[in-house]
């Protein structure tokens, strides 16, 4: 995996949580309660992600960035079909904590794969440009999706982005096979 | 790496289908969040041959149908499982508007607020009307209700018509004059009888009146209202408070009167206003969770009513409150109403019943009462008025679980019991708490009522909750 691909790879994936981070919380109060609620939901996701990195870490040594990365997109896309069909706040409470293991699979090999890739003289400035290209597509995904919400459903949003995770998991083996 | 694709299309494709199931058939709930109802869809009403071809449609598909206004009936009175919920609320424009006469014609999906906007400028006024005005004409009918006026009697004195859609998909005139035993059953007759298209109702003139209140224990309000108010003939409306705070618990009252003032003056008046609902959405929201805050709550009315004393407001602007406050989102939690219906010279001995029973309630949440007058009118099969009336509405905060149903269901039952033997009855628009007895004894024609009901929808076209619990 070069770093060039490395660096589609994550603009694309960055785009698909933008999509639904935002528009997560819309779905969320369909379910949910109360602040509490929403609460203990990402807690629960940062408490899992916490407990996850340490074993992660190890795999990542082992197995490298792209069986973690097809890891990931592959989870999150079909963790995804699950969020339209939640009806339940303990459904919502089950779906983050496996988030919080996927999303500490994803930020820990990131961040692996820059450290390895970046040379330590200007690493400042190269992480810096990695992150205006993430970040241009968080922006971009999160407007549109604005726009797509009003005229589609929001479950429909949950679709879309569990469909570009699942081509971003197919990016990353195709690349191998060149 | 083929299996992989499959696997993932096939799970995506049964996603979208559960997903696409769940929202085809939507869940509809009243304002009550008691009973979420899956309906079959949703048609919304556009004119009047479209809503003949949905019941003529509905007579061959042999589908049930329910009609929906803003749902703040809370009994399931819009809901039917699986039925065509029609939503009349696009179904609302002015027909014909006769200012000499003083009657508006108006579809039925209107609500009270088109009806004030559209007739303001004239200097004209609604004559009965809830003490909001986000309800449409065809919902207010359909449980015919009254208001602050206290001059005329329910909604039902100020109808002159209306035409009827009825079950098999005709069009018929309904008055006192023509098919008049639809006339009295269709209104107050939640949505059984086929669907209220548009009706004409006898206007008013807008008024200025000069806000009068004051503070009283509950022992002198009834002398007070039959001299002071009912026997003054410039007093055109009337509202009172009755304490729920631990403090003055159903004794201490706060009254408001709307006394005709000087005519000339109006003009200065009579622009409709709107509303803020940030300060008493806060103090309810206080008093939901604490005896400090309900206290608390009941100290502020009070200043807040005192100052409005000898403020002039006009009577289209009297019947403008917004009921935006009292929007409550919990998704465990909701708010119900109740209301009930005493003769005038029952109250002082009524409220001491009420409050021994409520006393033990520990666990009722009662967070508001507030008490209107009604005029004697028993032109509607279903009248609540059997006598000159107060009608007390009660605020109720409880949980939606089973247990806290029946809790609630309890304590209701016991109050009707307590209305009851005060030769009182109660409002039907909510929770189907009452036993059937009770509505019985409230309603004495309720028999005459149903069998009406089968007579002109034979083949039960028009259904809802209510129905299925009380009319079987």
């Amino acid at each position: 995996m070069t770093y060039k691909r490395f660096l589609y790879y994550q603009s694309i994936i960055v785009m698909a949580s933008s999509m639904i981070f935002p528009f997560y919380v819309l779905l969320l109060k369909n379910v949910g309660d109360s602040y509490a609620q929403f609460g203990w939901a990402y807690g629960l996701f940062a408490l899992t992600s916490a407990l996850a990195y340490p074993t992660i870490g190890k795999f990542s040594d082992q197995l490298g960035e792209k069986v973690l990365f097809i890891l990931y997109s592959w989870g999150m896309a079909v963790l995804l079909l699950f969020f339209p069909l939640v009806t339940e706040v303990w459904q919502v409470y089950i779906l983050q904590i496996i988030m919080g293991i996927l999303g500490a699979v994803q930020k820990n090999t990131e961040k692996t794969a820059l450290a390895k890739n970046v040379k330590k003289e200007n690493a400042g400035k190269e992480i810096g440009n990695y992150h205006v290209w993430t970040s241009v597509g968080a922006a971009i995904a999160i407007i549109l999706t604005g726009y797509i919400v009003d005229f589609i459903t929001i479950g429909s949003i949950f679709y879309l982005a569990s469909l570009i995770y699942f081509i971003s998991g197919f990016l990353l083996l195709k690349k191998r096979k060149e | 790496m083929l299996l992989l694709l499959l696997a993932y299309l096939a799970a995506l494709g049964s996603s979208i289908f559960v997903y696409q199931n769940k929202i085809s058939h939507p869940v509809v709930k009243d304002k009550g969040r008691l009973l979420p109802i899956k309906v079959k869809n949703i048609q919304s009403a556009t004119g009047e041959q479209e809503l003949q071809q949905i019941v003529r449609e509905a007579n061959k598909t042999n589908d049930k149908l329910t009609i929906a206004g803003m749902q703040h009936s809370q009994g399931g009175q819009t809901l039917y499982p699986n039925a065509m919920l029609i939503d009349m609320k696009s179904y609302n424009k002015i027909v014909r508007f006769d200012r000499k006469r003083k009657t508006i014609t108006v579809q039925s999906g209107a609500t009270w607020n088109d009806i004030q906007k559209y007739i303001n400028p004239y200097g004209l006024a609604i004559k009965v009307m809830q003490s909001q005005n986000i309800f449409t004409i065809g919902g207010s009918l359909s449980v015919n209700v009254h208001g602050r006026d206290i001059r005329n009697d329910a909604l039902i004195d100020t109808v002159e018509s209306f035409r009827l859609l009825n079950p098999d998909g005709d069009i018929i005139n309904v008055s006192r004059k023509e098919n008049s035993s639809l006339f009295y059953s269709v209104i107050g007759g939640y949505g059984l009888f086929g669907i209220i298209l548009d009706v004409t109702l006898k206007l008013t003139d807008d008024e200025l009146y000069r806000t009068r209140t004051k503070i009283m224990d509950y022992k002198k309000y009834e002398a007070y209202f039959q001299k002071n108010v009912l026997n003054n003939h410039s007093v055109k409306m009337h509202l009172a408070r009755i304490s729920i705070a631990p403090n003055t618990f159903l004794k201490e009252m706060y009254i408001t009167d709307y006394v005709e003032a000087n005519q000339h003056d109006l003009s200065q008046y009579n622009h409709l206003k709107g509303e803020t609902i940030a300060i008493p959405k806060f103090f309810l929201g206080l008093s939901r969770y604490s005896d400090w805050g309900k206290n608390l709550f009941w100290d502020v009315q009070k200043k807040y009513m005192k100052m409005s004393d000898g403020k002039l407001v006009s009577r289209n602007n009297v019947m403008r409150s917004d009921s935006n406050f009292m929007e409550y989102d919990s998704s465990t939690r909701t708010e119900v109403l109740q209301e009930y219906f005493v003769p005038v010279n029952q109250f002082t001995s009524y409220i001491d019943s009420l409050r021994e029973a409520l006393k033990k309630e520990k666990d009722f949440n009662l967070l508001n009462i507030t008490i209107r007058f009604v005029d004697k009118n028993q032109e509607a099969v279903m009248s609540y008025a059997k006598d000159d009336m107060f009608a007390l509405v009660l605020l109720i905060n409880q949980g939606q679980s089973k247990k806290d149903i029946e809790q609630t269901q309890r304590v209701v039952r016991n109050m009707i019991n307590i209305t009851l033997e005060h030769h009182g009855s109660y409002y039907l628009p909510y929770y189907s708490y009452p036993s059937k007895k009770q509505l019985h004894e409230a309603y004495p024609r309720t028999d005459e009522f149903f069998n009406m009901k089968r007579k002109y929808d034979p083949k039960e076209r028009f259904v809802n909750l209510f129905y299925e619990e009380y009319g079987k």
